[in-house]
């Protein structure tokens, strides 16, 4: 009988919301633990196995012993899934980056002897594929829970899953929604990937770009709208630095 | 009785967040006795720095992934007391609504597949799936969703809440989908009083210990706390300036922990369902009062194991008050609203909400511009860890003469009835800036 | 002429709920959404907002869903696959003239020879309540575009002329509605002459115009082809495709398999796709065929006024102005862009990018929907090739012309195309061959004889061989060329039609000398008589065995025999890389062999395969209809098709 795919979950600098959206899959997590195994998931979980094929992560690389723990679950694992934005991206993490650790470290303890404590010992923020290689990406602030679904399948299918590379505006389009520039607001949209059935405009929301952005802020069409709508380029810098700051565009890989 | 013996948990399982417990006993007396935070810190307090007043929710949302509407609320009261902002009745009705839906969607997970396992003798709600257990699954599984399904209708999304802006809401739902939001809460009544049953017949699985405790939760004479209230503490009374908060949670640093300790009156205290519980059960919903009196669970109950049974007194008590709420919703009719438009200027604002885990405070400064300059958070989690520490320093002698493994778990079991989040009490926001 | 009803107000507002009440019909009017609106299923007639002005998109949503499950999959059984049709009948109330005219033109595509069968059975269970418009919309030139009033298309026609409506019976399905759920009178002549005063009132309002009209847009449009005017625009493009997701006459569409998570069953979904979109053309290789925005930004313009006004006959644009509305950068609005290019000249000849020919057309059941086949033979010619023999479970010959080529379908996986590289028989048996590339090629590699797979076809124009007896034939492969090739080769070789042809010629390149397919086939046609067969590699490692020509193909034109050569009377069929036609077809020009005796076979991301989706266009015409196989004459002068 083939032996089903073992899947273990792990989290790093993260708020848990990804791993929650796979445990609210509800009743099909029975037909979850019907196609793979889960062999190791802290936050429901007590066993724990080395021994996995899929590696599910979640969360950013902060310091020196994650990149290590990280590196030992790449080693053990065939495929790598990044989990949410901010493992795929850096996502909300990735603000800080814009100060240096120091600067950060002593607002927050202020004179707390905390140097040589490898537990404090932060560097700058970094996404998963920062450190190790990724072979699927699950995007999102959190990840939509049919995306996964998908992923999870198309690895147990043998076959790459397929992730939209065009804007959220396709996905908010088909939902027959008023377009939020329409409304007064900026939204990042355009310039976003889709796959979450914009589901921000539709909850009457402008986007905020958690899944990545696809298109460089700095381009002609870009400023082209914000002067047609009166938006600042301060609005889309500070807009763009909620979960992509530091990033240009999703790599083709991504 | 010479014993040595070393128990170290890394990274406890069946809580959210990483944290440590570590015991070295030599000669039958405890060397060390540690509860440590390993968590990474994610340092939220730089990433609210220069943001713009509308932007500090979906940033503080992301502190926890469970409480993400409890962030949400509190981080939207500090910012519309900041700016002046007077909500409408009917967004003082959704928010409750909301505050319901995730105290009912974090109190069942905690329940049904963090600490049931444990009172079943499992490592997981897996292996009980295809048992003779697999109906109790089900039933959790079903409020788990329905629960979901109440704050995706709410909020727009259960983890980081969409609808939730300064001034209300972005949207309200429909007329027709509260209506079928009713028939499922009563649905889930009858379910609710099952599953207690349940739990009942393993409770004598937790264990009978006590320690005189201070609690700290909001009280008001209005309602059962959880969207508004004064803080109270069941040792000194109502705190009359909400602003000057800082006089009850009294945080330092620790080493082993990158999360900050809290205390006020004794060494510790403690917040959550049963500190909501030793000051406010009186205001219980009578179906809530019943599932307490079934349990035995009444105020002052200083069994920080109990606090698991008070969540599910407080998840029937959501039913009903979720019901309650809904009825008056329908006879007054959903209106079109608009969110309020504030009035931009400098301002302090502290938003206090009782969260699944207990009380949260959000303290936001803003300029004349509407951009933060100085933040401020207190997590629960974080006014728990010393109390969770206090707890283990009288529990270990009491059984230090069971065998390892079942030590090992019961002290899993202390850390576990807490319900942390430590995520959330590692990412709390200390700035000052000009 | 048609018959005029007409009635109250209230009374119309009674027979509204009257078919709500009912139960019968899923009825749909037009609801506000905010300052917007939408078409939505109405609880009460109270809802129902004729005075709209445009929705935010238009009711071919009902016709062509956003998302349209088209078939249901079973993965544990071996071939189990059933369509899933739209059973529910359907009122839709206040339709636009101009939404009236769009689904007049989308019936010509989907229902055309190949007909759509899930279109028509929705169009079939739906009555169409149309209204003239009362709020002219902001961007709209339906008055300049003849959009704003419509004599047909509708099952009724509601007209507000004050404090009545006058009904137009448009069909007898329409008038038995209004019969049954309604109460109504014949309309009075001053009624009557209403309904023109309010059309001819509104048409007044129209701000937008347009100066071009749409009869002559196709010849501003082809002189302007090279017109920098696309780049200017283009540049601002935000590449989101908002123009046709909300243009009612966009229908391409995009079609996915999705597995349920236990893994047990799935279905094949279709969703709309859109041509801005720069992974619109993207095949198995990563190759984009359209990759500048302004490309795609021209396309769609040539699209709407120049490629489908030759295929059908109307300018495929009604002047809604839902696209100005939508379009963030404001570039989308061809009221706009055919004013600028008013300024610029015209041309007479409007066909140049587009090919009229007669397709030929084998209906086989349902045109989306697979029949079983079964792997006979696999055998893998190399870590990247591998050849298949395929039975139809059927037991009835595929029936194929040389060079048509069969979408093939892995169910959970996905469908892909094939160019059949066997020649047409008559046994259920055919061969394909799969070079490991994406998803489905992946997927088939790995699979073993008996297991199953989905056949659509055959499908696209191949080679007429009739019309190539008594000719000599010169075929030049390159690469995966022979694939398609072979099937023509063995055609011709064939005891049975050996002697319909006269000399044939076979020049073949490959990359590397283990890149040769068919090996074995070459030594058989080697010994085949007046036929020359030379073989060439482009490297070759001194480590690999190799005894032949080194070079690119192009270096085995010298090697023709020319005594026999007569250019008047040789046909030519090249196909390979899109960098090799170029060399080739000069070296055949030099050997003086006319453009018209010169076919090629073209290669593009062909999905549906019936030339509806869309992905497959080269300027305006279908790989997967006019192709693949082109005359080249006629492929020349598109210039889509060699870049």
């Amino acid at each position: 009988m083939k032996q089903k795919p073992r899947v273990a979950v792990f989290d790093f600098a993260d708020c848990e919301g990804c791993e929650l959206e796979i445990a609210d899959l509800e009743e099909e997590i029975l037909d979850l633990i019907e196609i793979v195994d889960i062999v190791s998931f802290r936050e429901v979980m007590k066993e724990h196995s080395d021994n996995y094929d899929i590696a599910i992560v979640e969360g950013s690389i902060m310091r020196p012993i994650d990149e290590q723990r990280l590196r030992k679950i790449r080693s053990h694992a065939k495929v790598l899934v990044a989990l949410g934005a901010c493992a795929t991206i850096g996502g909300i993490n990735k603000i800080r980056n814009q100060w240096m650790p120091d600067e950060v470290m002593k607002e927050v303890y202020g004179n707390a002897n905390v140097k040589g404590n490898e537990l404090f010992n932060v560097n700058k923020t970094k996404a998963v594929n920062e450190v190790v290689p990724v072979d699927y990406y699950i995007h999102g602030c959190p990840i939509d829970r049919d995306e996964f679904k998908h992923v999870i399948t198309s690895i147990a299918l043998g076959k790459k899953p397929e992730i939209p590379r065009y804007p959220v505006c396709v996905e908010c389009k088909k939902n027959e929604n008023i377009c939020q520039f329409e409304l007064g607001n900026f939204c990042l949209g355009p310039i976003t990937r889709a796959g979450c059935k914009a589901i921000c405009p539709t909850n009457n929301s402008p986007c905020e770009g958690c899944r990545g952005l696809i298109k460089k802020a700095e381009t002609e069409c870009v400023k082209e709208v914000l002067e047609r709508y009166k938006l600042s380029y301060e609005d889309i810098r500070r807009r763009c630095t909620m979960y992509n700051y530091g990033r240009e565009e999703c790599g083709v890989d991504e | 009785m010479s014993k040595d013996f070393s128990i170290h948990v890394e990274h406890v399982t069946r809580v959210e967040g990483h944290g440590n417990i570590t015991l070295n006993v030599k000669n039958g007396s405890i060397e060390k006795l540690e509860w440590s935070v390993v968590e990474a810190p994610r340092f939220f307090e730089a990433m609210l720095r220069g943001q713009q007043f509308n932007e500090l929710r979906p940033i503080t949302s992301r502190i926890c992934g469970i409480c993400s509407i409890g962030h949400s609320l509190a981080s939207l009261k500090a910012t519309e007391d900041a700016l002046g902002v007077k909500l409408s009745e009917q967004t003082e009705l959704f928010r409750r609504l909301a505050i319901h839906a995730e105290n009912m969607q974090s109190h069942i997970l905690h329940i049904g597949y963090l600490v049931a396992p444990d009172l079943l003798g499992v490592g997981s709600v897996f292996p009980l799936i295809g048992s003779k257990h697999t109906d109790t699954v089900l039933k959790i599984v079903k409020l788990h969703r329905l629960a979901n399904e109440m704050s995706d209708l709410i909020c727009g999304r259960t983890i980081h809440p969409i609808r939730l802006v300064v001034g209300g809401f972005s949207m309200f739902p429909t007329e027709k989908q509260l209506v079928h939001l009713q028939k499922r809460l009563e649905e889930a009544r009858s379910l609710t009083q099952e599953l207690a049953t349940v739990i009942h017949s393993v409770a004598d699985k937790l264990p009978a210990f006590e320690r005189e405790t201070e609690y700290i939760a909001l009280s008001t004479p209005k309602e059962y706390a959880f969207y508004d209230g004064d803080l109270t503490s069941t040792d000194t009374g109502t705190l009359k300036d909400y602003k000057k908060y800082q006089e009850i949670t009294n945080e330092y640093l620790v080493p082993q922990s990158t999360a900050k300790y809290a205390k006020h009156h004794r060494d510790s205290y403690m917040v959550g369902a049963l500190a909501r519980f030793n000051l406010n059960s009186k205001q219980l919903h009578p179906a809530a009062q019943d599932v307490a009196k079934l349990f035995g669970l009444k105020a002052i109950n200083y069994n920080p194991f109990m606090n698991t049974i008070a969540q599910l007194v407080e998840f029937m008590h959501n039913i009903e008050d979720s019901l309650q709420l809904i009825d008056t919703v329908l006879n007054q009719g959903i209106k079109d609203e608009k969110p309020v438009k504030p009035k931009v200027q400098a301002g302090r604002g502290v938003g206090l909400v009782e969260v699944p885990r207990g009380l949260l405070i959000h303290d936001y400064t803003l300029n004349s511009k509407g951009y933060c300059t100085k933040a401020n958070c207190i997590i629960p989690t974080n006014q728990n860890h010393a109390n969770i520490q206090k707890d283990m320093e009288k529990l270990v002698p009491e059984i230090i003469n069971r065998p390892e493994k079942e030590i090992e778990l019961t002290l899993e079991m202390l850390v576990r009835a807490y319900d942390p989040c430590i995520s959330c009490s590692t990412h709390y926001l200390d700035v000052t800036f000009v | 002429m048609k018959k005029i009803q007409s009635m109250s107000k209230k009374d119309f507002t009674s027979f509204v709920n009257t078919l709500i009440a009912s139960k019968t019909y899923d009825v749909v009017g037009v609801k506000a959404k905010g300052e917007r609106f939408v078409y939505d299923t109405l609880d009460t007639a109270d809802d129902l907002r004729l005075d709209f002005d445009v929705t935010i998109i238009p009711p071919k949503k009902y016709f062509l869903p956003q998302y349209e499950q088209m078939m249901k999959f079973s993965l544990e059984k071996p071939f189990d696959v059933h369509p899933t049709f739209d059973d529910q009948p359907r009122v839709i109330i206040g339709v636009h003239p101009y939404d009236i005219i769009a689904l007049q033109q989308s019936d010509a595509v989907y229902l055309d020879d190949q007909k759509d069968d899930f279109y028509k059975k929705r169009r079939q269970n739906t009555i169409l309540i149309a209204c003239d418009i009362q709020k002219v919309s902001e961007r709209s030139f339906a008055a300049s575009m003849k959009t704003n009033i419509v004599e047909d298309g509708f099952d009724l026609l509601v007209t507000n002329i004050g404090n009545t409506y006058t009904i137009t019976i448009g069909t007898e399905k329409g008038k038995k509605l209004l019969e049954k759920y309604g109460k109504t009178k014949d309309a009075t002549t001053e009624e009557i002459k209403k309904i023109k005063q309010v059309r001819d009132t509104l048409a007044s309002k129209y701000k937008q115009k347009v100066k071009i009209d749409k009869k002559e847009w196709p010849e501003y449009l082809v002189a302007n082809y090279q017109n920098a005017i696309w780049e200017e625009h283009a540049d601002k493009c935000m590449e989101c495709s908002s123009c046709t997701m909300v243009c009612p006459t966009c229908y391409c569409y995009d079609v996915r398999d999705l597995v349920s998570l236990n893994m047990k069953d799935g279905q094949r979904l279709r969703t709309w796709d859109g041509c801005m979109l720069k992974e619109f053309t993207k095949v198995g290789s990563g190759e984009v065929f359209r990759d500048d925005t302004k490309e795609r930004y021209r396309h769609r313009f040539f699209r709407k006024g120049n490629y489908l006004p030759q295929r059908y006959g109307f300018v495929a644009c009604v002047g809604c102005g839902r696209c100005g509305i939508a379009c963030l950068p404001n570039i989308a609005d061809p009221c706009d862009l055919m004013n600028e290019l008013a300024h610029f000249g015209k041309e007479e000849e409007t066909g140049r990018y587009f090919i009229k020919q007669k397709t030929t057309v084998v209906e086989k059941g349902i045109i989306h929907v697979p029949r079983s086949a079964t792997i006979r033979k696999i055998q893998h010619l190399s870590d990247t090739d591998t050849f298949f023999e395929l039975e139809l479970d059927d037991k009835k010959p595929l029936g194929h012309d040389p060079g048509q080529f069969v979408e093939v379908s892995v169910f959970g996986i996905g469908e892909a195309p094939f160019g059949v590289s066997s020649p047409p028989t008559d046994t259920p048996l055919f061969e394909i061959m799969v070079r490991r590339i994406g998803n489905v090629t992946t997927k088939l590699i790995g699979m073993k004889p008996g297991d199953k797979v989905g056949i659509r076809g055959p499908l696209g124009t191949g080679f007429n061989m009739k019309s190539f007896e008594g000719k000599n034939l010169i075929f030049c492969s390159g690469g995966t060329g022979m694939v398609p090739m072979r099937s023509v080769i063995n055609y011709v070789v064939d005891k049975k039609h050996r002697d319909k042809y006269k000399n044939i010629t076979i020049l073949y390149g490959a990359k590397r000398p283990k890149e040769i397919v068919f090996m074995p086939d070459v030594d058989n046609w080697k010994k085949v008589h007046d036929l020359q067969c030379e073989v060439t590699v482009d490297k070759c490692e001194p480590t690999e065995c190799w005894g032949g020509c080194v070079g690119l193909v192009t270096t085995l034109f010298p090697k023709v025999r020319m005594d026999k050569f007569d250019s008047k009377n040789t046909i030519a069929i090249v196909i390979g890389p899109p960098v090799m036609y170029k060399f080739v077809i000069q070296c055949l020009k030099t050997m003086g062999i006319t453009d018209d005796n010169i076919y090629v076979s073209l290669e593009r991301r062909m999905k549906c395969g019936v030339g509806k989706c869309g992905h497959c266009q080269i300027n305006g015409i279908y790989t997967c209809k006019e192709g693949p196989v082109f005359n080249y004459q006629q492929i020349k002068q598109l210039p889509e098709a060699f870049e």
